[in-house]
């Protein structure tokens, strides 16, 4: 299992390194000007060259990258637009010009809007997405199966970006049943939290847990006919007690990894909610940043966002490797 | 995104319905697959869904001229009494009549029924598009890596898993226009082929590692099986084993990416929209027209409506056809 763990983290550290490379290089090869946009309209050329300078964008690619790199594991100094020198602590994402704040501030800032949302929206997907999939793959074939599949169909179908905006229409500005999603503070108290952020996990949690129930059954039924479930049944255990301690157990590898998959997508901003519910998180900060061209942000955003997905991914695979054998010794 | 569960573990897609007993006379796989698709009674709903929608965005001018209003006019502006003073539809739902049957848009009063028609020509165009790439990159990549394994295949993993790494929509979202401006005068207005050529480079720069992945897996399975290795002792070359042997066993797991890609890729393009980086006016776009309607949606949400159904309906059809594409295929299915 060592071994496994060491070349499992090293392959992680590999790919994101690859992952840091490959973003740096597509958005600043980008011929959008940054030190024009940093700069602003009504700079003349002389302040532009002055901010390229001050941006270090005068310097070669390969060294830009590497200042960067080492930002990444040190923190260094970024001059300002005016020149003047702003400290940017490890990890230093970059310094966003048109935000006037180093780009992990500003994602620092705005992380624990996706942290409650991701979390709660998590919680509903383990809970809806599991418990339905499981109940449909036991009771398959009855009616029971028939409803929970055609809503989880439906689920897997139905997009965000229209769903958000349907029951925001009927249960927020019709009926008044829920009040308006929004963001506060959990340290000002659970409730207000929690009520602004309802319909978020709800409808955020329904669209990821209706493909997580799809995977669910189809993993159940196809594991529930193996023949060491038969024997688990066949030694005396109950058909519930069976299909929880062995069915479960040989279902759950690409549960597992769909799961971390999700995690580390929800972590690192989920900005298709997160625009329509009008929640400021990091997923809504990398929207702003790409249509304001803010070449820093962008770039940060996505080495956040990819950092949780491989962080997340890479303890998917620890986890299935220990429940299953065959991987870590593969 | 919903196309990453269409692998599913390698499977023997082929060997056994022709040797099946209750089969006396000896059909092909794809004959055996056909039938057993004709006989699923979704499945083939959800495919005369498909095809209704390929045909109404093939005949979309067809279609707009024999209903008499095509998408980019502003009726609303020209004809007094369809819009108030706000901009608002005056007839309810949305403006809805005989003249327009899904109503005008807030604002520009533009017709709901061809946007929405031209927007469906919108979405398949760069949905098969992206598709056609995707495969053929996917199939050559996963099928010779499969074949070859060793260095190659740990490049291969490696440059997948980094790509699986990175926050796939969001990197969508980012690198959009990145490639518009890359071909585009700044303050010239891009051409709407560039933005189609920008969003299917986009698609299938991502959307080729799962179906070569599924590949790369079930070729290296296939290789070590007794009809390769008997081509190879009969002395047959690589690119015959490759191409004459492997190929033709992987078509299945094909079939079923792509078909599950279509709807992916049009919920992908019409998210992009609706964030404000995908496809501009005037070109109709589902995607945008629910952004539109987003701005609007208390006073009338009946824009948003139709956008939102189509998407729902189109993505619901494909996913159940790509379901029976699969149930169909697999041999496992007792039929």
């Amino acid at each position: 299992m060592t071994g496994y763990l060491l070349r499992r983290a090293l392959q992680a550290a590999a790919v994101l390194l690859a992952i840091t490379a490959a973003a740096f290089g597509l958005f600043y090869a980008a011929p959008s000007d940054p030190a024009l946009i940093a700069c602003g309209p009504k700079c003349d050329t002389a302040q532009v060259e002055a901010v390229r300078h001050s941006m270090g964008l005068d310097q070669p690619l390969t060294g830009q990258y590497l200042d960067y790199l080492r930002g990444l594991v040190a923190g260094r100094t970024i001059s300002d637009v005016d020149g003047s020198p702003i400290d940017c602590t490890a990890p230093c994402l970059g310094y966003s010009y048109t935000l006037h704040q180093p780009v992990l501030d500003a994602i620092g800032d705005r992380f624990p809007v996706t942290l409650s949302l991701a979390g709660g929206a998590l919680v509903v997907i383990v809970v809806l997405g599991i418990g339905a999939g499981f109940t449909a793959a036991l009771r398959r074939g009855t009616a029971a199966d028939r409803l929970l599949s055609g809503f989880t169909l439906v689920g897997a179908s139905v997009q965000i970006y229209f769903l958000g905006y349907a029951v925001q229409y009927l249960l927020v500005y019709k009926t008044g049943l829920v009040p308006l999603p929004g963001y506060a503070p959990l340290a000002d108290g659970p409730g207000p939290w929690a009520a602004g952020l309802l319909l978020p996990w709800l409808v955020l949690g329904f669209v990821n847990a209706a493909v997580f129930a799809r995977l669910t059954r189809s993993q159940t039924l196809e594991t529930m006919h193996e023949g060491y479930v038969r024997t688990a049944r066949g030694k005396g255990l109950t058909a519930l007690r069976a299909h929880v301690k062995y069915t479960a157990r040989g279902a759950a590898g690409p549960l597992v990894q769909l799961l971390g998959l999700e995690a580390g997508a929800l972590f690192g901003g989920a900005f298709i909610t997160e625009t329509v519910f009008g929640l400021g998180g990091v997923g809504k900060l990398a929207v702003d940043s790409v249509v304001q061209n803010d070449l820093p942000t962008v770039v940060g955003t996505v080495l956040f966002a990819a950092f949780f997905v491989v962080v997340f991914v890479a303890l998917a695979d620890l986890v299935v490797a220990r429940l299953d054998p065959r991987v870590r010794l593969a | 995104m919903a196309e990453e569960h269409s692998g599913g573990p390698p499977r023997d897609t082929l060997e056994a319905p022709s040797h099946g007993p209750s089969d006396t006379p000896s059909r092909g796989p794809f004959a055996t697959a056909c039938r057993a698709f004709r006989r699923d009674r979704t499945g083939m709903a959800a495919l005369a869904v498909a095809v209704f929608c390929a045909l109404l965005a093939a005949a979309a001018p067809l279609v707009t001229a024999l209903y008499g209003k095509d998408p980019t006019s502003h009726y609303g502006q020209q004809t007094p009494g369809l819009l108030s003073a706000e901009g608002l539809p005056v007839l309810p739902n949305g403006g809805i009549s005989a003249d327009h049957w899904f109503g005008i848009e807030p604002g520009l009063g533009r017709d709901v029924f061809a946007q929405l028609v031209y927007g469906m020509r919108t979405s398949l165009l760069v949905a098969l598009a992206s598709v056609a790439v995707i495969a053929v990159a996917g199939v050559v990549l996963g099928v010779t890596v499969g074949y070859l394994s060793g260095l190659a295949d740990r490049a291969f993993t490696f440059v997948c898993n980094a790509l699986l790494g990175f926050p796939t929509l969001l990197l969508l979202l980012a690198l959009s226009p990145v490639i518009q401006t890359r071909f585009v005068d700044p303050g010239e207005n891009e051409p709407a082929w560039m933005q189609f050529t920008s969003l299917i480079l986009v698609f299938s720069a991502f959307g080729w590692v799962p179906l070569a992945m599924v590949l790369r897996t079930a070729v290296r399975a296939l290789r070590e099986r007794e009809f390769v290795e008997a081509a190879r002792a009969v002395g047959a070359s690589r690119r015959h084993v490759v191409l004459r042997e492997l190929l033709p066993n992987v078509w299945a797991p094909v079939l079923v990416h792509i078909t599950l890609a279509v709807p992916g890729i049009v919920t992908a393009e019409a998210a992009l929209s609706f964030l404000g980086v995908g496809i501009n006016e005037p070109v109709p776009d589902w995607g945008r027209m629910i952004s539109r309607g987003s701005e609007v949606f208390y006073d009338d949400p009946t824009y948003m409506v139709f956008p939102g159904a189509a998407i729902l309906v189109f993505v619901l059809a494909f996913n159940l056809l790509g379901d029976a594409v699969r149930d169909a295929l697999d041999p496992r299915i007792a039929r």
